[in-house]
């Protein structure tokens, strides 16, 4: 091939800009790389579908998320990022950009060829009133039901982050899917509020005796509407807190994800030592997340002796997160260009003496778990997921990894940290598909992140500076930043814009790519598994939700009385809420 | 089955005392912030840095005072209040038990004087802070001159200083004459060709 012919050769990706040029003539107007490793590929809107579904089944890409974003003050146009995990040949992180009409916001639905966009083209239909041709599914995903059809809030023009609108309408018009062929089902409601579940999300169960033939659910009850209020009242480098409260669980990995998005959009070089912290404590963080998953799943199965003792090690990674950060949860250390605290050679010490301890109780712990057979006969061949529907959704972490696919950000993309000792680890898989596997994969990677804290800490802690604070903010530039949270991989967008704002970020939590799955995970299962196949993906509404519609249209605050409460859940009528 | 049973006697009683015995926690834990109200010279540094607006500045400028305010309920112990504070004068203590029965009782507040300026009589920044500065400015003065004239120049609001800028390079363009000349013909060509890059600059930049 002539230098003329292929002006980017060598750079990640390239050979995918390539193909897409090959295959589709004509279709791509622009090329250039945000960052060394993640390409840029402009294509007219009504050939992406076609671009994208080549790239996800033919070269091995799957998608994490796709960002609208409402350029109309820039270029006058609405603009889609579909992002792309290559993983097989030529490894990137390849984005799919297209631009759309700013009148009539319309755009072919890559869903219609890709079901793994259909969340993302969902969410993109709600917030920013684009209409998808097509589209798989095209009811309401963020939006409540009774919300204004015309007021798409994440339009740069629509609304004002504190405007609550009254109702439009009274009654719930959801329409759940239910495919369930010639059976005759009953329903049965499982949520917004259920014993199983910690956060709101409503199910329904299609069954046939014991047996669920369908599904379907209803989430976003706790949207808390995040990203609009970091483009409306943070400034950049405060969008590291509120991201870090995306998830009560994994917010550290959110952080590091949004920190990543502005180094990289921005070349912001961040020291070695702080990338290596940040890597230590997102493994810390995986080990408080698996040892809590781990107890819930025994919770599931009526192994409540183990849930009890899980909990109690758990106690030992939160004392661990708390040693070095400061707090329990939420550690607050990210910052644009790298981390606020070090640390210290006392803390090193004391670090090891715990994960010694641990790494005793865990493995003791877990063998237990397993070679108890009510547990193993609860969890062995329930809520299996095929890879073909693994393959069709991009599901992320232990869910995906226990259907036998080798995603895992932390080695398929080094990042962080990670990209200096990725050379000797890989993501480990199960092929069992099924609640067990899952569980497998975290029992592993529990103790493998003991191994990888340690391995980090030891050797290989650099000297040198935490914190580079000599960049130069530009605006208009984006960036994807990706991380494995403990749930799977947490992919953010952002582009910065003028004073000192974000112009807007997409914050993409591991669960918001698993549920998508759950419907197929349900079918064929009793009722009892239910809850036990809802914990196996280890879910996290409120990551997925991130704004929370309340009625406040009397500005009125109200606290119910016990007696009340009790009284309205008895009748169900006379509501108190008087809101 | 019977591993479990054998793990329960092993652990034996796994809580704590804790609430009727104190809880440590480690060096370094972060907990509510503790303000130094002597020292605070009400900059606002902390507000400005404070992502959840847990403080906030009030000014009233009729009264002449700045309100320095922290909502408890709001804050998110992260610190960065303490790390942006110029005297040091907020630091987080390993305090976490901050439940109250009132709301009211998890805000804070302390008010401090503005400046008057001496020239238009108006309120314009935290007496504290212009005390500050003037210290700062005097150590660093060669003379006592130059030092008290720094601090005449303090007390002088930005509004004011502007004005006085103004009605000087008046008096002296009036006196003197322009004091800027024409330019030349190879200073105006650098100056289009500076302006043609400029543009096509950020023609690049508005393509996003």
């Amino acid at each position: 091939m002539t230098k003329e012919k292929n002006p980017y050769a060598g750079r990640p990706g390239a050979t995918h800009v390539e193909a897409v040029k090959e295959r589709f003539p004509g279709a791509v107007t622009d090329v250039s790389w945000s960052t060394d490793y993640q390409p840029v590929i402009t294509v007219d809107a009504d050939s992406a579908p076609g671009v994208i579904e080549y790239l996800y089944y033919e070269r091995g890409g799957w998608m994490p998320v796709m960002a609208a974003n409402d350029e109309r003050p820039l270029i006058n146009k609405f603009a889609l990022y579909y992002i792309l995990s290559m993983e097989e040949q030529d490894k990137c992180m390849l984005t799919v950009r297209c631009e759309l009409d700013p009148v009539s916001g319309e755009f072919q639905a890559v869903s219609a060829r890709v079901p793994a966009a259909v969340w993302s083209e969902r969410e993109a239909q709600d917030l920013f009133g684009l209409t998808g041709r097509n589209i798989l599914d095209n009811r309401n995903l963020v939006l409540p039901d009774d919300w204004p059809q015309d007021l798409h809030p994440l339009r740069k023009d629509s609304m004002d982050y504190r405007f609550r609108p009254a109702p439009t309408r009274e009654i719930e018009n959801y329409d759940f899917l239910k495919d369930t062929g010639d059976h005759e089902t009953r329903v049965i409601p499982m949520g917004p509020m259920h014993i199983t579940s910690d956060e709101p999300a409503h199910f329904r169960l299609y069954v046939e005796g014991e047996q669920i033939i369908d599904a379907d659910y209803r989430m976003f009850f706790i949207h808390r509407g995040m990203e609009k209020c970091a483009e409306s009242r943070l400034n950049y480098d405060g969008v590291n807190f509120l991201a870090e409260r995306i998830c009560g669980i994994c917010g550290y990995a959110h952080s590091v994800a949004y920190a990543e998005t502005v180094e990289r959009a921005q070349g912001i070089e961040v020291p070695k030592r702080a990338q290596y912290i940040r890597s230590i404590l997102m493994e810390v963080e995986r080990l408080h997340s698996h040892l809590l998953n781990l107890g819930l799943v025994c919770h599931y199965t009526g192994f409540d002796t183990g849930f009890q003792h899980f909990f109690r090690i758990r106690e030992d990674a939160m004392d661990l997160a708390e040693l070095l950060t400061g707090a329990r949860k939420t550690y607050g250390l990210n910052i644009i260009g790298g981390v606020r605290r070090d640390i210290l050679a006392s803390q090193t010490a004391e670090t090891f003496a715990k994960i010694d301890k641990l790494r005793d109780d865990t493995k003791r712990l877990c063998d237990q778990m397993l070679s108890t057979p009510n547990f193993r006969k609860r969890v062995e061949g329930v809520g299996i997921l095929a890879p073909k529907i693994a393959r069709d959704y991009s599901p992320v972490g232990p869910v995906v990894r226990g259907s036998g696919f080798a995603r895992d950000a932390r080695w398929v993309h080094p990042f962080e940290g990670y990209q200096y000792i990725a050379d000797h680890h890989k993501p480990f898989t199960e092929e069992s598909c099924d609640v067990k596997g899952r569980t497998l994969v975290r029992v592993h990677e529990v103790l493998d992140s003991m191994d990888i804290v340690e391995e980090l800490l030891r050797d290989e802690l650099p000297a040198g500076p935490i914190l580079n604070d000599k960049f130069h903010i530009e605006p208009g530039k984006f960036a994807i930043g990706y991380d494995e949270a403990p749930r799977g991989e947490n992919v953010h967008w952002s582009m910065i814009g003028n004073n000192q704002k974000t112009y807007r970020w997409r914050a993409k939590a591991a669960t918001y790519s698993n549920w998508p799955v759950l419907r197929y995970m349900f079918r064929g299962n009793t009722i009892s598994d239910a809850a036990l196949i809802v914990g196996s993906i280890d879910p996290c509404y409120s990551c997925t939700e991130r704004v929370s519609i309340v009625d406040v249209k009397k500005r009125k605050e109200q606290i119910l009385t016990k007696q009340q409460f009790e009284e309205y859940g008895r009748t169900q009528k006379h509501s108190p809420i008087d809101m | 089955m019977f591993k479990p049973i054998k793990e329960m006697m092993r652990v034996g009683n796994a809580t704590t005392k804790y609430p009727f015995a104190p809880l440590e926690r480690p060096e370094g834990a972060r907990g509510k912030p503790e303000h130094d109200s002597a020292n605070c010279i009400a900059c606002a540094a902390c507000a400005v840095a404070c992502p959840p607006n847990a403080i906030q500045m009030v000014v009233d400028p009729k009264g002449g005072t700045i309100m320095w305010f922290i909502n408890y309920g709001r804050c998110i112990f992260c610190g960065r209040c303490e790390e942006v504070c110029p005297t040091k004068c907020i630091k987080l203590s390993r305090e976490f038990e901050l439940a109250v029965m009132d709301k009211n009782d998890l805000e804070e507040t302390c008010t401090y004087p503005l400046q008057k300026c001496s020239q238009c009589g108006k309120y314009f920044a935290s007496a504290k802070e212009v005390a500050y500065a003037g210290d700062i400015l005097e150590q660093q003065a060669e003379n006592d001159e130059e030092a008290k004239r720094a601090r005449e120049l303090l007390s002088v609001c930005p509004t004011c200083k502007q004005k006085a800028d103004a009605y000087r390079a008046k008096r002296r363009v009036d006196t003197v004459g322009d004091p800027t000349p024409d330019p030349t013909p190879e200073q105006m060509d650098e100056a289009r060709k500076q302006a043609d890059k400029n543009k096509a600059e950020r023609r690049k930049e508005a393509r996003f």
